[in-house]
């Protein structure tokens, strides 16, 4: 027998999903994702044909070439924009909406608790979001019946990034909207949200410091992270919690029955409590290199040689934010050592070398620390780089596995059918259904 | 059922409740009158648990609303218009099972209040009228044995209002309380068995019409005199 609360679940699920369809801002998402993918994808189809060596190119181009570059990211790049300008609204929406027409007031005097109704607006809107993906995953689909490869386990990590980063847009989305008065607001604080980001990746990219260590952890660079195949468990973590926190945020806001200093003192314990969980979850060194080519791991006899290091490996480095040097080192270097060493703890010295700053004697050296033994050497290059920790951990360098390289997945075509599928079939199906499900169905009787 | 003691609700330097105290009795169909700004959609929404009293409880045999005053009361708030974008028969739909109420008690409350036609028809487009309706609806398939209607009258015509009066008494009868907030002096004075007098967010008289008539010292006064004279 079905109990109250599982019956009033069910009725608030159906109630959510009757609203979003009814949603004329998630008809136009829907409908402009369509064009967005299908650009896209198109897009991405033809550079990577002109890659793989379709416009009579060099041929050396088209060894390496990876799909997880060339068409899954740059095709779920279209949701990335999406998430950011579009979807906050459908989000803000589905609460504004009831808070503005008196519906909340009802709702707020029947049996389900807030939280629930909290809690199953986040699970409609992440099902809804899921539901956008089908232009994309046609795509993907598209590009498999080309005879295109595609890597499973890539391809779940970058929609696991972008399921993250829609769950988080849309708990911010929830919380803007029940923090302000009304949708138009909260679309201001949403994107201000947005912008704050964006602020402090610019921030991070020219200060590094503590804003680089920040911005590791918003929307944008973790699902950069994701689109390189890594399964980082701290990013999935981080981006949990401040999920939780900002539904907290809107349960504690949404209610008109609370007071302004019951809004003080409930919130300020929920902004410490999350950044607690925020800067424990952040010590989580747990990854997956879910790449094919491995782009995130050291050759495989590097990687048993490295994990034998029990010291603490202290990295400083003498280089701008802005210095290209500093972001090869980045990718290529200090990324596979934190998955491989048990403790890196890397600092950057080399701020200050900006336009009219002229840079210090040690500018670009990077010293390695490892126990007390300490070497430095300004190369980005990876072999150069760990035989310096061999040498400072007294390892021999081990002698490489006969694996064969990445040899990447060439493939030229044109993107026949793509045009008609994403440009006028998926916008021409979307608003058939809505128009079959909304029309009218009797006039204005009195 | 309940007893209201100097209730207090404070919006910025405007006083919008100064103490009021009344009972309400169960069974009955009690009047909330007053003029416009006279507080009386403060004290439901204070009553309801939906704003934060300032001052003043509620007792009832029950312990304090509004920390249960879910399962007492159900307010209905007037000027609403929730979710406009979807169909009245699936507002009724939605309420009755959220609330558990049964099929027959919403068939009884869509005839009862002229709705049947309505089914179809998107909240958003209702008239005035037909929203108010929907309304009384959505808050008589509540199970809470008190509700709170604010404005019930507004927007009905007079025909509407003298269908609905008796039919509010009937469900008085059932055992329900309701408690109706309304500015027109003569239909609460029709529908109501006690009223209670506000102005200026204080209670200025509460009892039967004839009863008022005795505290104002005008015992053949209709009930606009008898307003006049006590507030």
């Amino acid at each position: 027998m079905r109990s109250p609360d599982a019956g009033s679940r069910r009725l608030l699920f159906g109630k959510e999903r009757r609203e979003l369809a009814s949603s004329r801002a998630w008809l136009v998402l829907l409908v402009l994702l369509g064009p967005l993918v299908g650009h896209a994808f198109i897009t991405a189809v033809e550079s990577y044909a002109e890659v793989s060596g379709a416009g009579g190119g060099p041929a050396a181009l088209a060894q390496g070439v990876s799909p997880l570059d060339g068409i899954v990211v740059p095709t779920f790049g279209a949701y990335a924009i999406a998430v950011t300008l579009l979807f906050p609204f459908v989000a803000i929406r589905l609460v504004s909406s009831e808070k503005q027409s008196g519906a909340l007031k009802l709702l707020l005097q029947a049996r389900p608790s807030l939280g629930t109704m909290l809690l199953v607006k986040l699970i409609v809107l992440v099902a809804a979001w899921l539901l956008a993906w089908l232009p994309g995953l046609a795509a993907l689909a598209l590009w498999r019946a080309y005879g295109g490869h595609l890597a499973a386990p890539e391809i779940a990590t970058v929609l696991t990034g972008h399921l993250l980063r829609a769950t988080l847009t849309c708990a911010i989305a929830i919380a803007a909207a029940a923090l302000t008065d009304n949708a138009a607001t909260a679309a201001v604080v949403t994107l201000a949200v947005t912008l704050g980001t964006w602020a402090l990746d610019f921030v991070a990219q020219v200060h590094g410091g503590l804003a680089l260590a920040l911005d590791a952890y918003t929307p944008e660079s973790a699902l950069r992270t994701f689109e390189s195949g890594e399964l980082r468990l701290s990013l999935v973590l981080v981006t949990l919690v401040l999920t939780a926190g900002a539904l907290l945020l809107a349960w504690v806001w949404l209610p008109p029955s609370r007071t302004r200093r019951q809004h003080i003192l409930w919130t300020l314990p929920i902004i410490v409590g999350t950044g607690v969980f925020v800067f424990g979850a952040a010590q989580l060194r747990q990854s997956w290199d879910l790449s094919e080519d491995r782009r995130n791991s050291f050759a495989p006899a590097d990687e048993r040689a490295l994990s034998t290091v029990r010291q603490p490996l202290h990295i400083s480095v003498f280089l701008a934010p802005e210095d290209p040097r500093l972001a090869d080192l980045q990718r290529g270097v200090f990324k596979k050592l934190r998955r491989t060493i048990h403790d890196v703890d890397i600092s950057y010295q080399g701020a200050g070398s900006g336009l009219f700053a002229r840079p210090g004697e040690h500018y670009g050296e990077v010293w390695y620390a490892l126990g007390a033994q300490r070497a430095m050497n300004r190369s980005t290059t990876e072999p150069i780089i760990l035989e310096t920790i061999y040498g400072l951990a007294g390892i021999s360098p081990p002698a490489n596995d006969p694996v064969s390289a990445y040899s990447g997945h060439p493939l030229a075509v044109s993107p026949r059918g793509a045009a008609l599928i994403f440009y006028l079939g998926w916008p021409t199906l979307v608003i058939a259904l809505w128009w079959l499900t909304r029309r009218p169905r009797t006039a204005k009787t009195s | 059922m309940l007893n209201v003691h100097f209730l207090t609700k404070r919006f910025g330097d405007y006083w919008a409740l100064r103490g009021a105290s009344f009972s309400i009795r169960s069974g009955e169909v009690l009047g909330l009158v007053g003029p416009n700004g006279s507080g009386k959609t403060t004290l439901l929404e204070c009553l309801s648990g939906l704003l934060p009293l300032d001052g003043g409880h509620v007792r009832s045999d029950e312990p304090l609303i509004p920390r249960t005053g879910r399962d007492v009361l159900f307010y209905m708030p007037d000027g609403i218009v929730p979710w406009p974008d979807q169909s009245v028969a699936w507002a009724l739909r939605f309420s009755a099972a959220l609330h558990g109420a049964t099929p027959a008690e919403v068939a009884e409350v869509e005839l009862a209040l002229g709705l049947g036609p309505l089914g179809p028809q998107r909240i958003g487009t209702l008239s005035k009228g037909q929203r108010k309706r929907m309304l009384i609806a959505l808050a008589l398939l509540t199970p809470q044995p008190l509700i709170l209607l604010d404005e019930p009258f507004d927007g009905l015509d007079l025909r509407q209002v003298r269908d609905i009066g008796p039919w509010f008494r009937r469900v008085a009868e059932t055992g329900r309380t309701l408690l109706l907030s309304v500015h027109q002096l003569h239909d609460a004075a029709r529908v109501c068995d006690r009223l209670v007098l506000l102005s200026d967010g204080r209670v200025v008289g509460e009892g039967t019409l004839d009863e008022l008539r005795i505290r104002a010292g005008l015992p053949d006064a209709d009930v606009e005199e008898v307003f006049l004279a006590l507030t």
